[in-house]
């Protein structure tokens, strides 16, 4: 029994992937369905987008007031769906998953997960996980750590699995933060539990453990996907290592890095490679796997990621050198160009463009090119702090922050 | 072989000549630099300046204010996230109330936030007057960073800090300063970039100042300036705690009548002295006292509070007996009470079942009696000992 679900998963993910791939050679856009889009890359794939932000800006479809929460929006057809909270006192209050109409902003449900996370140091309360868009469900994670499933329909709880009270996970300091990898019929999370049970999949349909794995503590990472001949690789990083596991939650290969706990997700590129950086000590590595192990094959100091992730595009990365957006070459780790100014932003690769939100709730289109930094326009999207990167889906960009989201239509 | 000898030639020149060739081109740049910030006479008259402006720490932009002084001082409010923050620093020593600590009153600065402090003090560029300051500047070249054709300059300063200064090479102007900065009071290297420069008063100045240090990322962006304003001395002053300002009806000189308690339960005058009370730093109300009963006595009496509990702490030094005593306590009503039943000089709990208590009532404006009272239960009963009457010296 157990051996055929896990066939199923395995077909069931790649007929999704050879799907979407084949979409992707017709330009149709791919859905941003999980956090930093379908692949985990933070790519638009299939998108195109205009040589140049008008100079009046583009045309606002909505924007609206909502419940603080570090969630990014994720995208299925006419429904977006993020998280937030609602505070009853100064410290106590609610969190909830939320679907809204893609098209007018207007909510259609929304649930009510768990109670708040406050967070002590005032950066903000609430959750920090982005919700996953699965075949029926959509998968969030609370801040206190309860992962819970929810009809996409009609918002109604599916199951609910409390990772404190099940696993005996810790609340990091911040609040558990990572979000939810969809791998065919598996949900995927760092649990950071007791008892070899740090990474753990569940069964999307009903929240049964699947497998789990692995020491390590809850960190604010999130898992990444690869695949290569074939076979599904979730790559997780957690402390100074990253780990290699397959859909079956087989241990592929396990690498030391230098990089202490980063908090950008590890991202892949050119399908064996995977770059992960954080913003102490030694910046970033590069790292070749494949089915049976991973070497470094360079590191520098020229990228160091804070909580944003990079992108990859056409032999060169993109992301936040701490508070500079930076040009580095991925083969050699050189630096290519920087521009400063938009303070810790985050950033989304489109087409061959850069859509960079700055920390203060501005959105700037720059061309990806290692030659020059390429301004190709700008307009103020939402006010204020700004730490949750931007969604992209059929020419619409969604921006939110802790107090209000937006969707431009850049098309 | 002829380009071989003229080679041999420009080695051997460079090898005697290099330190003047380089002095002269550092002074040339400094000296453009300077230039380039706007009339040097005018910056000679500046006394003081006011920057008000914007302040982003976190990604949180707040209201920022600072004062600074051709002396050196510096004073400043601004928010580091949720928490306001206070600064000063009188171009030698400084304060700071930094929540961020888990200091939720006034601390010294230490030698390394003194170093950031009197970076944040400068007017525009430390190469206004360096020699005079003591300073020493090598230039190191020119290079490139980030697409910025740039004059390396090696800035050691009196201090023996070294900074490291890059001018713009078509401006002039400063475009980035590598320094030691802190982070919870810990040294840091800090990357500093200059930008938006605009005249005012005829005078150039950077209205972007963006800093990176470990992970932090701090933006000023200055909105106005105002010159010569004066700076209000007082706020230099570190404040004391709230807590040790309850104390300052001690503060003074003290004639002091000693009496002790009989058998007969009367009180004795045994004698009388003088006493000394002070203030010796913000959280330490220091007492001198000498008097005799019996024996002579010598002893040095500490006033602080302590934040972890919430709690006064005296400490008592007799220097006939060599010994030091500790009391903890409140104000309760109108009473100063302190005693060391709790007290513990070992690990775990006091079973201090004989113990002494501090109690200073009747607070007025030129007295207050101090007494002195036994406990041979713990604290349950307390029998009086001593009466110290304090009355204040009429100068």
């Amino acid at each position: 029994m157990k051996k055929k679900i896990i066939t199923s998963c395995i077909l069931s993910f790649l007929l999704l992937m050879q799907t979407f791939i084949a979409s992707s050679q017709q330009s149709e856009p791919i859905p941003w369905n999980q956090f930093k889009g379908f692949y985990r890359n933070g790519v638009a794939s299939g998108n195109t987008l205009a040589e140049k932000i008008p100079e009046n800006g583009p045309k606002m479809l909505w924007k609206k007031k909502t419940g603080s929460a570090f969630s990014e929006i994720t995208i299925m057809g006419n429904q977006i769906y993020t998280m937030l909270s609602e505070k009853t006192d100064s410290v106590s209050g609610l969190e909830f998953a939320v679907a809204f109409d893609a098209k007018t902003g207007n909510e259609i449900w929304k649930t009510l997960i768990d109670s708040i996370f406050i967070d002590v140091d005032g950066w903000g309360d609430g959750p920090r996980s982005t919700p996953a868009i699965g075949q029926d469900f959509v998968y969030s994670f609370s801040g206190r750590g309860k992962l819970t499933a929810t009809s996409k329909t009609d918002g109604k709880i599916a199951w609910q699995v409390d990772f404190v009270k099940e696993f005996g996970s810790t609340i990091p300091r911040w609040g558990f933060a990572n979000s939810p990898l969809l791998i065919g019929d598996l949900v995927v999370m760092e649990a950071g539990g007791s008892e070899n049970r740090a990474f753990i999949a569940f069964d999307a349909k009903t929240g049964k453990v699947v497998w789990a794995k692995g020491k390590g503590n809850s960190t604010y990472n999130s898992p990444s996907v690869a695949n290569i001949d074939g076979e599904t690789q979730i790559i997780f990083a957690n402390g100074i290592y990253l780990y290699s596991f397959n859909a079956q939650g087989d241990t592929l290969w396990t690498l030391k890095t230098p990089i202490g706990n980063p908090t950008a997700l590890p991202l892949v590129f050119d399908s064996n490679k995977v770059f992960i950086s954080a913003i102490r000590n030694t910046g970033f590595i590069v790292a070749e796997f494949n089915k049976n192990g991973a070497k470094e094959l360079i590191n520098g100091t020229a990228m160091k990621n804070d909580y944003s992730t990079s992108v990859y595009y056409d032999g060169y990365i993109y992301g936040f050198n701490v508070a500079a957006l930076t040009c580095i070459s991925a083969t050699t780790g050189e630096k290519k160009w920087t521009k400063r100014g938009f303070g810790k932003g985050s950033l989304i690769l489109v087409d061959d463009k850069l859509l960079v939100l700055s920390d203060q709730g501005k959105i700037i289109q720059v061309k990806a090119t290692p030659d020059a930094y390429t301004e190709q326009g700008s307009f103020q999207a939402i006010e204020g702090k700004s730490w949750t990167a931007p969604s992209f889906s059929d020419g619409k960009v969604y921006v939110r922050n802790l107090t209000e989201m937006a969707c431009f239509d850049l098309n | 072989m002829k380009t071989r000898k003229s080679h041999i030639f420009i080695f051997i020149i460079a090898l005697f000549f290099p330190a003047s060739f380089f002095a002269q081109t550092a002074d040339e740049i400094i000296a453009n630099h300077l230039a380039a910030h706007g009339d040097l006479k005018k910056w000679k008259q500046i006394e003081s300046m006011k920057i008000t402006g914007k302040f982003t720490a976190f990604s949180e932009q707040k209201d920022f204010f600072c004062i600074k002084t051709k002396s050196g001082a510096y004073y400043s409010e601004l928010f580091l996230g949720k928490n306001a923050v206070i600064e000063a620093f009188n171009g030698k020593t400084g304060w700071t109330i930094d929540p961020w600590q888990d200091i939720l009153y006034a601390r010294r600065l230490n030698s390394a936030e003194e170093n950031v402090f009197q970076q944040k003090a400068l007017f525009f560029t430390p190469f206004f007057d360096y020699k005079e300051k003591g300073a020493k500047v090598e230039y190191t070249g020119k290079q490139n960073i980030d697409g910025e054709d740039v004059f390396a300059l090696k800035l050691t300063k009196a201090n023996g800090k070294i900074e490291t200064w890059y001018l713009n090479t078509s401006t002039y102007l400063e475009f980035k300063c590598e320094s030691e900065w802190v982070d919870f009071a810990t040294p840091v290297p800090a990357q500093t970039f200059f930008d938006d420069f605009r005249t005012v008063n005829g005078l150039v100045i950077p209205f972007f100042i963006e800093r990176t240090f470990w992970q932090r990322d701090r933006i000023l962006q200055i909105e106005n300036i105002e010159f010569n304003i004066k700076l209000d001395e007082k706020l230099l002053v570190m404040p004391r705690k709230e807590q040790m300002n309850k104390l300052e009806f001690m503060q003074g000189d003290w004639n002091v009548d000693l009496e002790v308690f009989t058998r007969r339960g009367t009180w004795y005058k045994t004698g009388a002295t003088n006493s000394d009370i002070n203030y010796v730093s913000t959280n330490l109300l220091q007492e001198n006292i000498n008097y005799e009963n019996y024996f002579a006595y010598s002893k040095r009496v500490d006033y602080t509070y302590n934040d972890a509990d919430n709690k006064y702490r005296i400490s008592v030094f007799d220097d006939l007996s060599s010994t030091f005593e500790i009391f903890e306590g409140n104000f309760t009503d109108s009473c100063f009470t302190a005693d060391n039943c709790d007290i513990s000089y070992t690990a775990g709990k006091a079973e201090n079942k004989s113990c002494t208590q501090l109690s200073i009532c009747n607070i007025e404006k030129g007295s207050f009696i101090l007494e002195i009272k036994s406990s041979n239960d713990g604290g349950k009963n307390w029998n009086p000992r001593e009466k110290y009457t304090y009355t204040r010296k009429i100068k």
